[in-house]
Formats: C-alpha cells, structure tokens, sequence
C-alpha cells in the first residue's frame, strides 16, 4: 500500500484546530488597533494620516507567526486565523492586507480625531436603551483630545462664576 | 529558466530549529519531496537551490555569504523558509540580528531576514510551516502549482453591525466571562452558538427550553458546562439591567 501524499497535485484540508493565515474581515473591522497592540511580532501595524483623514491597518502574513492572540482580542471578530496554509509566494507584497477606514472628525476644530468613525458607531450600538439619553451623547461625542480637555477647563470656570454669584 | 531537478542545500542562520525539524519531514517517504526531483544534498558547491531558515544573526551571516558565493553561478536559487527566514519573524527587534533597514518603522510589507542580504526568489512563511506548505512552496518554484494569495487593499468597505443596543451589551459582558472559563477558541465559537439562541428566543424561559435542547445535542461535556454558565451569566446580565432602569425610574420620579 503507497503511503506517499500525492499532495502538491490534490487539495489538502488542514485540521480543524489548525492556526494557518490570518485574515481581516474589512465589513466588520471597526479600526480600533486592539491587536496592533497585542501583537508579538509586529506583523499588525495601525498607520494614521491625519491630513487625508484616514486609518491604515495592515496585516502582514510574512511576519505573522500564527499566536491567535489578535483573534482573542477583537472586540467585533473582524481578524480570524483560517485552515489555509498555502501562503508561498515570490513577491512579498502579496503576503500584504490593508483595511483602510476614516477618522472621525472632531465638532470643535474640524480635524480628524485618534479614533475611527466606525469606533463611535460600535460604541453608540453598544448602550442598551433607557440608560442614557442618546441625543445628548451623540451631540457631545466626535471631539478630539485638545477640545474634550478645552470643554471641561471652560465647564469648570463657569460652574465656578455661578458658584460666585 | 525552466527548473527540473532541483539539487537543494540546507542553511540555518540561527533558527529554533522548528523550520529544520519541517524540513526533514518533508524528505520522509510520507510527503517524499524526491518525486518532485528534489534532493539534499551536502555542500552548497553542488546545490542549485539555498533553503535558508532562521533571522540571520550576525554570527551567521559571514557563513551565510561564503555559502552563497560557492554556490554554481548559473541558478542561483534562495528560498527562505519560516517566518524568520521571510522578514524576521518574533526576533526582529533582536540585538543579535543582522538587518541594515531601520528596526522600528511603519513601512510594509515588513522587512528583515534573508532578504536583507541575498535576493530571494521564494518566500515560505509560517512559524514553522507545515510539510505542505514547503511541499507547496517548492512546487510553485518548479511551476508545478498556482500561485494563490495576491495582495489586497480595502478602503471603507460597507460595514456591518450584526447586533446592535442591549444584545450586543450583553454580548460584550458573555465574550469577557467565557473567555475566561473556556479560553478563546471554544469559548467564542459557543458563545455564537449562545447568541443565535438568544436572537431566537423572546422571553428567558424559552431561552432555558432551547439551551436544554442544544445540551442534548452535544456530546462534549465541556461545552455542556459552557452552555450551563453562558445561561446563568444572561440572566445575571438580564437582573443588572432591570436594576439600572428601575434606579432611574426612581431618580426621575424623586425630581419631579
């Protein structure tokens, strides 16, 4: 009885457990860098313009070596680690995946902010209803850091000018 | 150039050894490279093809260069094996690599390995690759296989938000609690399962009918167990949220 595989020439399924390519989902990715920040090797990095107002993730296969720790991590289970292993390839730049989202723009000075547009999204769809009052969230939210720090410096000294009167 | 034998020598430039342990898999009778007409062979003076694994690390790089120079001028060939081997892997940032690019920059695809110093024709990542993936590697390299993966870029696709307001909550606050009693790779999957359920089910009561049935299904106690808790942290989840809102309630009737 032949024992050989007759692989390269027949398609092979890899176990169910098995951790292949990690691939980003780009409808359910919100851009928020949780596995940048969780990944080892660097293999996830997150590239912010803030001039054009946009967010890059980018996802390299040829640094990535297969920990998961991006998959526990996401927050919406945008990342997942497939059964494919078949990733060889003579040109790095096929081992590249860009998600590219827009940055929220700030309500006070009109530039983009550090988060995602679609981060504010997920956040307001995260509150459950009868909680908060969501108009006056929702009015009070796309600001950047300066002027969140600004708005509570101004509520203060105002608070404090009643307070005197 | 048509490739047909392809005479291969193995190099390590500071591997853990992961990669090697693939590599001679791949020679076993079981995957049995040789049909393909590739063969090992022990002095790079003979060899057509370079399988270099591991980061390069300064140590390895002068070996490394006398055995690219000794290798036959005509192919020439390099493939770099592992992740290492590709763009540096878990040891880019590592004193004891050899890299000439700058360490901690936001360029892509990312650079480091082999392809620092030798022009590479193949790359074969995976930390380590399995048999197949090396059986596929060189079967592209001979043109015996298709190349599958091309490079992609999406910008702002449409976006979709499978649960929104009090089933997304609770689903955050379950995604914490299973992570924790069955870890992430079941934990998640059955916590999908839970979440159908509870897109299904209107009232608690049938929640708890139709969790009994999915327990009669399955045969893994574990995911039994899982099931079992899932349940009780919903209704934990359930009993805060009732307090909040009466907590409220009683807030506003208190200004009035």
């Amino acid at each position: 009885m032949p024992v050989t595989k007759y692989y390269p020439f027949e398609p092979e399924q890899a176990p169910p457990e098995y951790r292949g390519i990690p691939e980003i989902d780009p409808r359910l990715c919100v851009g928020c860098g949780a596995c940048v920040n969780a990944c080892p090797p660097d293999a996830l990095i997150k590239i912010d313009d803030y001039e054009n107002g946009m967010r890059k993730i980018v996802l390299d296969i040829g640094r990535c070596i297969r920990c998961a720790r991006c998959e526990e991590v996401c927050p919406t289970g945008a990342i997942k680690l497939t059964q494919d292993f078949e990733a060889a390839s003579d040109d790095r730049a096929a081992h590249v995946e860009v998600v590219e989202l827009r940055l929220a723009k700030c309500r006070g000075c009109g530039k983009y902010t550090d988060y995602t547009e679609r981060q504010l999204q997920k956040v307001l769809s995260l509150i459950p209803p009868g909680i908060v009052e969501f108009d006056r969230v929702r009015e009070k939210l796309p600001l950047c850091r300066e002027c969140k720090r600004l708005l509570t410096v101004v509520n203060a000294t105002k608070f404090e000018e009643e307070m005197r009167e | 150039m048509k490739l047909r034998s392809v005479w291969v020598f193995h190099l390590n430039t500071g591997a853990c050894n992961g990669c090697d342990i693939e590599i001679l898999d791949v020679l076993t009778p079981y995957y049995d490279v040789e049909r393909l007409g590739v063969k090992l062979v022990s002095t790079p003076r003979h060899a057509h093809a370079l399988l270099v694994t591991g980061p390069l690390t300064r140590q390895s790089y002068y070996a490394a260069k006398r055995a690219y120079e000794a290798m036959p001028p005509k192919p020439r060939i390099v493939v770099a094996i592992g992740t290492c081997a590709c763009s540096g892997g878990i040891f880019y940032d590592s004193y004891a690599i050899r890299r000439e690019s700058e360490r901690l920059t936001l360029e892509y695809p990312r650079a480091g390995g082999t392809s620092e110093f030798l022009p590479v024709d193949m790359y074969i990542p995976g930390c380590p690759p399995r048999p197949e993936e090396i059986l596929y590697g060189l079967a592209l390299l001979l043109g015996l296989a298709e190349k599958k993966l091309s490079p992609r870029h999406y910008v702002d696709e449409e976006f979709v938000l499978p649960r929104t307001q009090f089933k997304a909550w609770v689903e955050v606050l379950l995604k914490a609690k299973i992570r924790k009693e069955l870890g992430y790779f079941d934990g998640y999957k059955l916590l999908e399962r839970f979440m159908e359920l509870v897109d299904i089910a209107e009232t608690p009561e049938t929640l708890h009918r139709l969790v009994e049935e999915e327990k009669l299904k399955e045969k893994d106690s574990r995911i039994r167990y899982g099931l079992d808790r899932l349940y009780s942290y919903y209704l934990e989840v359930v009993k805060t949220y009732e307090d909040i809102l009466s907590q409220k309630r009683r807030v506003l009737r208190v200004q009035k």
